[in-house]
């Protein structure tokens, strides 16, 4: 029996879609059978960060409706063989999904895999409401700004209350990872402490990501930023998987890092 | 010579019917059973025999020595006046009045024979407690709306987004970054320099809130800021 992980995070733009990603090839990568699902109706992305845009032939909608097999939806990654994916429809919109019909293929999911990570859509409407409502887990992504926060505030709340598992009188474990810290505007206050974030959002921190310029390229390549050992986010996102493997790993002062090239040359003549 | 001090319950009572005074003691038994037991008149063999068999200690006809109150009793130590007093000693008086203090409450309990009247003006009290008060202590995230008639005591955060609404007084103890609509006789909240306060219909400034516990009240169609708590002193 596996673990059902949601990825939210209220506001859109933050990360999620890539968080999912990295997670997924790094807990594939700590050999334990993951499947990435993108429950971003109509707005389909995940395929693209993946790397998988051209082998998508049934999607997510279609499973449900039973025009396809779940075997068949299913696509395989070509950087991990633990790394499965199933897409999100292009053509429909939110509206499609059915409570019965989500509760059917994630138990299916469950069965067959360690990990099933739901990428949910941004925003708290009826896509995002039933991405959340059979998960055991669930992962919320914040940028360290006010309006990340209030919306990953909201998402929570309505987590907390519309879930199936806290229905049945449960909690619903929910991990925090902060994602595009700035070291100097942290530094500068500029940007929100992670103390002030979870204080104000008072729950468990899963790890913190540092803004990388290799991020969006690698989206854009289709290569996931994990797969580049030598950048600081790949390195975040390698350490997160596997937390959420089960493994305790240090977590890394990400604020007080020198990471820019001129400050690591101002200190050798230092 | 070895001393020591006790302070016991005592429950002085009479012995006007022996059924009911069986079933007085078989009720209320768990409430009485470390009790001393006074009793004053007649005892009865039956009686007697019940005592022992329930191991309740009795005594009879006694007049036991009743505290003085509290203020009497200071008054006569003068302790506000008494710096002399070396510390050892006013540690020594101190714990003494307290002990009085709780024979004095055992005294108080003994007047109230007739425990069912007590309990009944309790339950009257904490009836009228429980539909007045409310105490939440989860937090309130954003885009929730929490709506109290009565008054209500939180003890958690109240994030950017959320409203709490109440017809009664408010308390509350962290950080309040949402909205607060309070027609209550008072306030009382922290620094919150992102909050949206409305008190009894009148915008309150959030900067007048400068110490860790504000009261907010209104007089005179003027709304008063009293510190409660002061600001965290940084000795560092």
């Amino acid at each position: 029996m596996g673990i059902v992980i949601a990825v939210i995070s209220g506001k859109g733009g933050v990360g999620k879609t890539t968080a999912t990603a990295n997670l997924g090839l790094g807990i594939a990568k700590n050999s334990k059978k993951c499947i990435v699902v993108d429950f971003d109706i109509g707005q389909r992305n995940l395929d693209m960060i993946l790397g998988l845009e051209n082998r998508v032939v049934y999607d997510l909608v279609q499973v449900m409706n039973g025009e396809a097999s779940v075997r068949q939806a299913i696509i395989k990654s070509k950087t991990d063989e633990n790394l499965h994916f199933l897409a999100a429809s292009q053509t429909k919109d939110k509206t499609v999904l059915e409570s019965d019909k989500v509760k059917a293929l994630v138990a299916e999911l469950k069965a067959e895999y360690d990990f099933v990570i739901l990428d949910a859509p941004a925003g708290i409407e009826s896509g995002y409401e039933h991405t959340i409502e059979f998960a055991d887990t669930a992962i919320v992504v914040v940028n360290p700004e006010v309006s990340s926060i209030r919306d990953a505030d909201r998402a929570i709340g309505i987590l907390d209350s519309k879930s199936q598992k806290v229905k049945d009188g449960e909690e619903v474990d929910k991990f925090l990872i902060i994602n595009r810290i700035s070291a100097d505007m942290v530094k500068s206050g500029e940007m929100l402490r992670s103390e002030d974030i979870l204080d104000i959002l008072n729950i468990k921190l899963l790890g913190k990501v540092p803004e990388d310029r290799g991020v969006i390229d690698a989206s854009n390549q289709g290569k996931p930023i994990i797969t580049n050992k030598k950048s600081m986010a790949g390195q975040a996102y390698q350490r997160i998987a596997s937390r959420i493997c089960g493994n305790s790993v240090e977590m890394k002062d990400i604020e007080n890092m020198n990471s820019g090239m001129f400050k690591k040359l101002t200190g050798m003549f230092r | 010579m070895k001393n020591r001090q006790y302070s016991l319950k005592v429950l002085e009572t009479t012995v006007d019917n022996e059924e009911k005074f069986i079933e007085f003691f078989n009720t209320h038994y768990p409430l009485f059973k470390d009790h001393l037991i006074l009793i004053q008149g007649e005892i009865s063999t039956e009686i007697e025999s019940y005592l022992q068999e329930k191991k309740l200690k009795y005594i009879n006809n006694i007049t036991l020595p009743k505290g003085r109150s509290r203020k009497a009793l200071e008054e006569e130590l003068n302790l506000s006046t008494t710096n002399q007093i070396d510390s050892k000693e006013y540690d020594n008086i101190k714990k003494e009045l307290e002990e009085l203090k709780v024979e004095n409450a055992v005294n108080q309990q003994i007047a109230q024979v007739d425990m069912r009247k007590a309990q009944e003006h309790i339950d009257k009290l904490s009836k009228k407690l429980n539909s007045n008060l409310t105490v939440m202590d989860n937090m309130i995230r954003s885009g929730r709306e929490i709506d109290i008639n009565g008054d209500l005591l939180l003890l958690n955060r109240v994030n950017s987004g959320a409203t709490i609404k109440t017809t009664g007084s408010l308390i509350v103890t962290q950080v309040v970054e949402g909205s607060l609509r309070c027609d209550g006789n008072f306030m009382m909240i922290t620094v919150s320099p992102k909050a949206n306060i409305v008190f009894n219909g009148v915008e309150v400034d959030n900067k007048l809130l400068e110490n860790k516990l504000n009261r907010i009240e209104l007089r005179e169609n003027k709304i008063h800021i009293t510190p409660v708590i002061k600001k965290d002193i940084n000795w560092a």
